[in-house]
């Protein structure tokens, strides 16, 4: 009965997250609920079901801020771990967009290039992945096709082909880091992974996947980045004027620099992404004055509100056990087959997250590959850069799989270049296919 | 013309509306706007009118796309958008001007010189006048009314509170098919005129 309700739930708040006809955030928080009354009361009459769903009481033990020992806690339900990091990041993104932090450096390294197409077209892809590895992709998406578009104008070319490469490296470099995608923070957080673990492991991954993609969407693309006329470079706007204020785009280079420090070592000072993020958006409300309120009121509560929920309903799941149900099944079709197993996962998460929201997907899955490491004694960590790599990754394929895709695409239809869904997906789909096998290779080759 | 005067214009499709629209610019010597403000986006944005003008005037595709902090990357609603904010400039800088459809009923009503109005028709009258313009059979024309009608109201509802065709939503609605496009056209201006006049 619980088990049937909780999959009910989950299955109605898909649907109606794709129909979009209530705002995402309001679905999971009702979802939520439901399940917390429904599933949890009714179905199960465990308080203790609901207690250890919403977590609070894991915000105020030390393990949660600062990281001692070698194993972590994987505890279910609301990772509340995800949602600090998240806020905290918003807060010190908004802090830069802010400063102009984001247009002045892809003005600089457009100027750097000469205001070369083919240059910009390579140090674009480049710095979307890099950008992406620590601030989310839907940040940098929306500065950098900005900021192509408004080259595009100037420099007369189409800006279609740039902002595709562009979309695809910022959703590729999420995959390299802990804190680049939200799927990679809920898989860090739940599972107890550092962001060393990520580099040494899907950072790997991705550096390759990073040079083979810049030449395949050269190869492509080449004979459509041709800048139309000559264009006087002078009349071009000077880097310098993106900066809205000196003192604060000083101020959040610093922070920003700090974070991404404090991000590479905190498996060794022990500090967590939650603390991380604390940290980060206090020092960005103390040393923005007045401006602070407005970073506070422009962070993306929706998206924070959506986790809430979306991490109820996921625990009502695993709670009941349909989750295990599930990983069974994966146990049985792949034999006891490690290889099958791992192609099931990465392929099933790339197929999956090309059509849906890749953070539900990711936080579902999480439960599953857990139970199957135990089940099956396969290694844990395999199992995770496996899910890592195939939800991000796979959202690339379509327009509506990523959240960097549908903004880069709304930012090229404003500016009257419409991407449908058949240009989008015969440059994209190829792409993806080709990475989600070569990570898949990889995987066997360097795990198994 | 000293005051502002906006013409929002719904119809039914066969209804005969777009012609009246027609008249009514030649009447009060005002631009009309209804696809062909695709043209002007177009040519703003350095881009082939023909690459969005088959997103216009259609509802937004609920499954193929998504909206991500307000951004869409539905190209039927950013087209939507692009027109609105169009119409709406237009009306900001203080010109007259004849609309047709795109939800300007509800998208200029701040304006005090907007006049909004719906020509609807009787079936068999619509029927026969697609039929006549398109050269389509008696059942070709039935079935290509009511998927257009189907395709505006979608459209103007996804963006408006008011209902597409609800008399409430208008000035004034009117079957053009008890007078025929001309004389409506006549009764119409007539009543544009009184409304100027009041003023």
């Amino acid at each position: 009965m619980a088990q049937i309700l909780a999959a009910v739930i989950f299955v109605v708040m898909f649907l109606l997250i794709i129909t979009e006809k209530l705002e995402r955030h309001v679905v999971t928080l009702l979802s939520g609920l439901l399940t917390l009354i429904l599933v949890f009361g009714i179905g199960m009459h465990s308080m203790d079901a609901i207690v250890e769903t919403l977590n609070f009481k894991e915000i105020f033990t030390v393990e949660f801020w600062y990281h001692t020992g070698e194993t972590a806690e994987t505890a279910s339900g609301i990772n509340w771990a995800t949602i600090i990091f998240i806020a905290g990041m918003m807060i010190m993104v908004e802090g830069m967009g802010h400063a102009g932090f984001f247009r002045w450096l892809c003005m600089r390294i457009a100027k750097m290039v000469s205001y070369k197409t083919v240059p910009i077209f390579i140090t674009f892809m480049i710095m979307s992945a890099f950008l992406s590895m620590f601030i989310d992709s839907i940040t940098v998406i929306l500065f950098l096709a900005a900021v192509t578009v408004e080259l595009a104008h100037l420099l007369r070319f189409n800006p279609v082909p740039m902002i595709l490469a562009e979309i695809f490296c910022a959703n590729l470099g999420g995959a390299a880091t802990m804190c680049g995608d939200p799927p990679n923070i809920i898989i860090g957080t739940s599972l107890g992974y550092a962001f060393s673990d990520f580099v040494a492991n899907t950072g790997v991954i991705v550096l390759f996947a990073v040079i083979m993609m810049v030449v395949y969407f050269y190869v492509i693309f080449r004979k459509k980045l041709v800048a139309n006329g000559a264009v006087d470079v002078k009349a071009l706007p000077d880097p310098k004027e993106a900066i809205t204020n000196k003192r604060s785009f000083v101020i959040s280079t610093i922070i920003f620099l700090c974070a991404v420090v404090l991000l590479i070592t905190h498996a060794q000072t022990g500090l967590t992404v939650a603390f991380i993020g604390l940290f980060i958006a206090v020092i960005t409300i103390l040393t923005s004055g007045k401006e602070s309120l407005i970073f506070m009121k422009k962070v993306d509560y929706k998206t924070l509100l959506f986790f809430i929920g979306l991490f109820i309903v996921v625990g009502g799941l695993e709670q009941t056990g349909v989750l295990e149900i599930i990983a069974g099944l994966i146990a049985k079709i792949s034999g006891g087959n490690v290889k099958l197993m791992i192609g099931i996962i990465i392929w099933g998460s790339a197929i999956a997250s090309a059509f849906v929201d890749n953070i539900p997907f990711a936080a579902t899955m999480i439960p599953v590959i857990k139970s199957l490491a135990v089940a099956q004694g396969v290694e844990l960590s395999t199992l995770a850069w496996t899910l890592s790599m195939g939800t991000d990754i796979g959202g690339s394929a379509t327009p509506i799989g990523a959240s960097a895709n549908v903004v880069g695409t709304a930012v090229a239809a404003k500016s009257g270049h419409p991407i449908g869904w058949g240009e989008y997906c015969k440059y994209m789909a190829p792409a993806t296919i080709l990475v989600v096998l070569f990570s898949m290779v990889f995987i066997f080759a360097r795990y198994l | 013309m000293d005051k502002q005067l906006i013409i929002s214009i719904g119809r039914e499709f066969g209804s005969g509306g777009h012609e009246i629209a027609e008249m009514l610019a030649k009447k009060f010597d005002l631009n009309l706007y209804d696809h062909n403000i695709l043209e002007e986006i177009a040519a703003e944005k350095n881009v082939e009118a023909t690459h969005i003008g088959k997103y216009d005037e259609v509802p937004r595709n609920l499954i193929f796309s998504r909206k991500v902090r307000g951004y869409s990357n539905s190209m039927e609603e950013n087209v939507a958008n692009m027109q609105f904010d169009y119409l709406q400039d237009k009306a900001a800088k203080g010109e007259s001007f004849v609309v047709v459809g795109r939800c300007s009923e509800t998208i200029l009503k701040p304006y005090e010189g907007m006049i909004s109005m719906f020509i609807l028709g009787d079936w068999e009258h619509k029927v026969e006048r697609v039929m006549r313009l398109y050269n389509l059979s008696h059942g070709e024309a039935e079935v290509y009314i009511n998927r257009q009608d189907k395709k505006r109201k979608n459209y103007h509802n996804y963006y408006c509170k008011g209902k597409w065709g609800d008399s409430r939503n208008y000035d004034i609605s009117i079957n053009s098919s008890k007078l025929g496009e001309e004389m409506t056209a006549e009764m119409l201006a007539d009543y544009i005129m009184k409304r100027q006049n009041m003023h």
